[in-house]
Parts: C-alpha cells; structure tokens; sequence
C-alpha cells in the first residue's frame, strides 16, 4: 500500500485501532482515518490509541459519522479530496454491542456501511474495499460454515449484532458486481498473542469475569465442541494482507478453525488454570468449574434466575446468554480462501491455548481494563 | 464379621408443630422478603410453625417417637448425637424472643453459656448412659454430619450399638422465612443408626466444605452461583467412591429446597424427575437439617423404596457445606 491512500473507518475501535497502529508505522501510506463524532478531540483518541508508536505514514485524522450519508460527515472539500486519492477502504466502523435492539444494530451496522458503499462508488481509484464482518453471521447453523456461504440459512440469530453484520452483507454483495469488494468475517477477538493486550473487552472477558467472581455457575455447550477465538495482531496482519492481496470480489474467514482452537471444556480449564496461576490467592475461593450443560437446563436456569428478580445474578446469566448461545450452536468456521491468500505471507492463527492465558493475566492486571497496565 | 462393620438406619421419627401457614398467609403476616408468588412457582405451599414449642421440646418429641416406634432397647443406646443447623439451635433458647432457660441470644449471665440442649435431652429421654455430643455449624447438612460420626463411631468402637441422631431447629419468630428463595419450616427428626443394621445401610458419607462462602448474607449471590456445580461434583464423587451410577439409584431423597432448584439438579445429575421424591417440598418445606430423613420415613411409608435398593441422600448447609450419603434399604 506503499503510496497509496486508504481510508480506514472505526480507527479508535478495537479492531480498528489494531489496524490503525499497523498501517501507521508504513512508511509513504496516506491513511484518512475517520473517527467518529464526539465530545473528545479526535487527534488526542488517535494519539492514545498509537502511544509512543513511530508513525511514518502520512496520517490524517478526520472527524466524522458514517451514519449521516456518503459523505460520512466530512465537508464538501474534504469529502472531494478523500475520494479523489482514496484506492482502499477498510470499514471497521460499527456496533459491536450484543444487546442493542434490532433496529439501533441496524443502524450502526447496515445504514452505515451503506453509506459507506455510496462513498465508495464515488472513489475512481479504489482498488479494494474491505468490509470487516463476523463468522457469526452463520447465527444458529450447526457444523461446518465455509467462506462461500451467507447467512443463518433460516435457523435464526442468538441477537442483534449477528443479525445486523448478516444484512450488512445481503448490501455488500449486491455491491460486488460493480465494485472491488472483499468481506473479511472476524471470530472472536480476545487480545495481543504476546502481550496478551486487550483492544476492546467483549463478552469472552465478561465471561472470565464472572467465573473470577464465582458467579458462572453453567454455560450452554459442548464439552468437546470447539470455541474459535483468535489473536488481535493476528486479525491485524492478516486483514490487511487480504486488503492488499486477496482477489475480489471474495469472503474470507480469520478464524482459528478446528485445529487451532480448545474445546470448550478445555477454554475453561485453561480459564480456571490461569485464574489460580497468576492470581494465586483466587483458589482460595475455591470457585468451581462452571457446569457445561445443554440448552434446555441453561435455559431453565435462566428462568429460575429471572423469576428471583435477583440483580446480581440476572445481570450475570443475560452476559453469558448474549455470546454462550453460541455455544449451544456448535460449528467449526473453514478458512480455506484465507489460508490459500495467506499462505505465502506465514500468517495464521496460533492456537488458543498457546495465547490465550496470557489474555486472562492482562483481564487480571488490568482488572479488566479499568486500570493501567 | 462384615456385618459387624456396618451400621444402618435403623429407624425414623419427626415432630412438625401442627400449626401450618400458607405461603399467602405468610406474605399477609410480613414473613416473607420476596414474593409469594415466586416461592409458589418454585414450588412451595404450606409450612409448619412452632408455636410455645421450643427446639429442645421437639427434639424430645421427635426421639421420644423413634425410641418407642423402633424394636431398639433403650440400653443400648450408647451415645447421643444432637445436630443443630442454627446457632441458637445449640442453645436454649425458647425462639419467641425469651430466654426461660438461658439462651447466647439474650445473655443473662455467663453461666447460660453453658446451658446445652444435648444434655437435657439425655435426661428427659431417660438415657443416663449415653454421652453426648453436639454437632453445628454446618447449616442444613448437620445431620448429615451426625449420621456420619455415628457410622464412624460405631465401626471404630466395638461395644458401641447404636447411636441416637437428632435434629431439631425453630426458625426465630417474627424473622422473614424466605432464604435463598427457599421456605423455612419448623420441626425436628431423631433416628437410630444401629450396628450391623442391613436396612438403609450406610453405603456411603461425603461433604464438602468451602469455607471462603462462609458469609451467607455478604455473598449470598456466590453461594447460590456455586451450589450447582458443587452439588453436580459432590454427586457424581459420591457415586464414584460408592462404585455406583445414577441408573443404580432408586431414588434420591432430597433437602426440601425449591422443587425448580432439583429439576435443574436433576438435569445435572441425570436423575429424571421420577426418581426424585419431591413431595414434601409443597406441604412441608424446609425444615432445616430434617428434611432428609423426614423424606426417607415418609417415603418408605408410601411403598416407594423397595428391598435392596440403593438411596442417594443431598443437602446443602451454610457455612458453606454440601453433603451427599448412599444408603442401600
């Protein structure tokens, strides 16, 4: 991308912001990076999201809303100027929220990459345009999902984020024809492979917290169903490799798949293992390991929980019934197109186990991110 | 010689004070800290309340029943095991607010201290020659704990035959009786476990104690987060050590905690619902450390346990404790 300008959406996201630091350090990259509207200065959310990063490329860092229209909130001048030099787009912006109601999901996922598409139609140079999705787009299919299928397949939802990024791409491959568009659907994203560093806490985290706090008493799954959680600085590296070597149009998956992922028995065991490694005090508490059980019983439990009107405890089952329903739903994602764009490059997703507990000693150090770390 | 190294029990009596209350009536009388409505979804209907009677009085009531029910010479009792799942259970303390006897709840004098509801039950019982000892703080699962240490007793000294197991607690008067979404009854059940006893032979005795949940008002929330998956893990260890598989229970005799509480245990534990005798739960409640027994008599009243079969008792007790017992019938 040496040379060329890309206009990278959601920058101060978590996603976005791995990407933002990745991009920054290229030396000639003309990046736009299109933070959202807010009460704080746009150049200081930038900065603390780079720290003491040497940045090399020439980064511009604009104001706007992608949910306003194609122009994505930026004046005349401006909005002429990005489009003119644009050659690629990656869209990162979006809710990742599990619980919005359907239609602020589809607010901030469908519109806005609409507008985003719109903008790209005025871009005579864009070579690639990227549209960050999720494999769970799959929703409650079972099994093996691959990259050439979209959407539930009619088996539903577990909530609103799946459902909005599922009709967020209904747009983006009506858009293929006339544009040079790849989809990138991310798995979970859980933190740095080495620092362990985590972007943006998501329900994973919450979940460790909870069974922390001893409050996870069971979690809807298959014990010996994989859960597929990936690396941030692999999503990093691999997507803008796609951005700039995948063929379009195309869907790609940056998931960990069967090979590279632990069962959910065995996540949990490296959860509890972890917990009593690095905060040795904690097995004092003597938590027990959350029950592993089947739809129906979670559900009960939930209901049981519900009619208790206990606070705590219901605010502690709906965080586990967001993402855990998931797990109910057992499917492994394929990768095959990324594997066969990624394979030169020598990225690929570690294995969960080699990484992931040091994403829970950062959830303990960092005490899930409300303290310097 | 086998059968001189085990012990069984023998037999079983309670005493539940005949007054009954309503879940509505408990509601209208102030009684309840949460809804009536969700304790009668979680199972619950009526519960016994003691009127003048005190812990000790039902105590007595309960093992004077068992010593003239049971074919057990009263010489043969060898010790007494009084279990008690509230403090003031230890105590004698008339539970309305009074102290007649002395009580740790409202002190007199240091001497009430050691005023000790095992003893008098020595006396008026009639057993002179029966020691005593008391066993707390383990909530709910005390008898549990009673009826293992005279299994263990009687197997370790030889001249020992039987031992009388009683519990016996009055919730305070005047005190909300939701706790943990569970309804609290009065009563008392007493019991005999006898040496070499093939009927309802104790099979197996395990508990776990996790006392970093030892504040049952602080972290109330934890411990019922942490009762499924211990109790799931005390059953299946219990199994395991007895060489047993739930299709090898007949039927589990529970604690009489909400009924929704065992159809998610017994999804954990794959026990169906028919093999969990439930019944108690509506008309009796909670009566603290008594409900398994109280089930395991009523029970085998109503024909349900046959010969030979194999009984898989639980109880959860503050403090935090989980206990679990095998008895083949």
């Amino acid at each position: 991308m040496r040379d060329q300008s890309i206009l990278l959406t959601g920058a101060t996201g978590a996603v976005g912001g791995d990407l933002l630091r990745k991009l920054a350090v290229r030396k000639g990259l003309r990046i736009n990076a299109l933070v959202r509207r807010s009460d704080r200065d746009p150049h200081e959310r930038v900065k603390a999201i780079l720290g003491e990063l040497d940045v090399t490329a020439k980064l511009n860092v604009l104001e706007g809303d992608i949910g306003v229209g194609s122009s994505l909130g930026l004046d005349d001048a401006t909005l002429a100027s990005v489009r003119r030099e644009t050659t690629h787009i990656i869209h990162a912006a979006g809710s990742t929220s599990f619980t919005l109601p359907l239609a602020a999901a589809r607010a901030a996922n469908v519109a806005g990459s609409r507008n985003v598409l719109d903008f790209a139609r005025g871009c005579a140079s864009l070579e690639c345009g990227a549209f960050l999705s999720t494999v769970y787009v799959s929703g409650k299919r079972r099994g093996v999902f691959a990259e050439s299928e979209y959407g539930d397949e009619g088996h539903g939802f577990v909530n609103s984020y799946e459902q909005s990024k599922a009709e967020m791409e209904e747009i983006v491959r009506a858009a293929m024809g006339e544009l040079p568009l790849i989809l990138v659907r991310l798995s979970t994203v859980v933190g740095d492979s080495t620092t362990g560093r985590v972007s943006g806490f998501n329900t994973i985290h919450h979940a460790i917290r909870l069974l922390y706090n001893g409050l996870a008493p069971m979690i809807p799954g298959d014990p010996a169903e994989p859960v597929d959680i990936v690396s941030s600085d692999f999503v990093a590296a691999a997507t803008l490799h796609l951005v700039e070597n995948a063929p379009r149009p195309g869907v790609f998956h940056l998931a960990a798949g069967r090979e590279s992922s632990s069962s959910l028995e065995e996540l949990i065991g490296e959860t509890v293992s972890s917990l009593s490694r690095f905060r040795p005090a904690w097995r004092k508490r003597a938590v027990e390991r959350p029950l592993i059980v089947d739809l129906d019983t979670y559900e009960l439990f939930v209901r049981s929980v519900e009619e208790t009107g206990n606070e705590v405890l219901k605010g502690a089952t709906r965080a586990i019934r967001t993402f855990a329903y998931q797990l109910a739903h057992p499917k492994v994602f394929a990768t095959n197109q990324a594997a066969t764009v990624l394979a030169e490059s020598g990225i690929a997703p570690q294995r969960s186990s080699d990484f992931y507990p040091r994403v829970v000693k950062y959830c303990l150090e960092s005490n899930w991110g409300t303290r310097p770390c | 010689m086998r059968a001189q190294s085990t012990a069984g029990i023998h037999s079983i009596a309670e005493y539940l004070p005949p007054r009954v209350a309503s879940v509505r009536e408990l509601h209208d009388r102030g009684l309840l800290r949460g809804s009536p409505e969700t304790l009668t979804s979680f199972g619950f209907d009526t519960v016994h309340l003691a009127g003048e009677e005190t812990n000790i009085d039902m105590a007595i009531a309960a093992a004077e029943r068992v010593l003239e029910e049971s074919d057990v010479d009263r010489n043969d009792i060898g010790m007494i095991l009084y279990a008690a799942a509230l403090s003031s259970s230890s105590t004698l303390w008339d539970g309305n607010g009074g102290s007649p006897h002395g009580s740790v709840l409202q002190l007199d004098s240091v001497p009430d201290l050691f005023k000790y509801p095992a003893s008098v039950l020595q006396t008026e019982l009639g057993l002179p020659n029966a020691p005593v000892v008391g066993i707390n703080q383990l909530g709910c699962a005390s008898i549990f704990a009673a009826l293992r240490m005279a299994r263990a007793l009687i197997v370790a000294e030889g001249e020992l035959r039987a031992v009388l197991c009683v519990s016996s607690d009055k919730f305070p008067a005047g005190r909300h009786r939701d706790l943990a979404y569970n309804l609290v009854s009065d009563g008392a059940c007493a019991t005999i476990v006898r040496r070499g006893d093939r009927i309802n032979r104790i099979v197996e005795c395990t508990q776990i104690t996790k006392g970093a949940l030892w504040d049952s008002e602080a972290i109330e929330n934890e411990i019922i987060a942490a009762y499924f998956p211990t109790a799931t893990a005390l059953i299946e260890r219990t199994l395991a050590k007895a060489g047993l598989e739930m299709d090898d229970i007949s039927l589990v005799i529970p604690h009489n905690v909400s009924l929704r509480s065992w159809e998610i245990l017994g999804r954990l534990i794959k026990c169906p619902p028919e093999r969990i005798y439930t019944e108690n739960i509506a008309r009796v409640g909670h009566t603290i450390a008594s409900d398994n027994l109280l089930n395991l008599r009523r029970a085998t009243e109503a024909g349900m346990i046959e010969k030979g079969d194999y009984l898989l008792l639980f109880t959860f007790g503050y403090g935090s404790n989980w206990a679990c017992m095998i008895v083949q019938h």
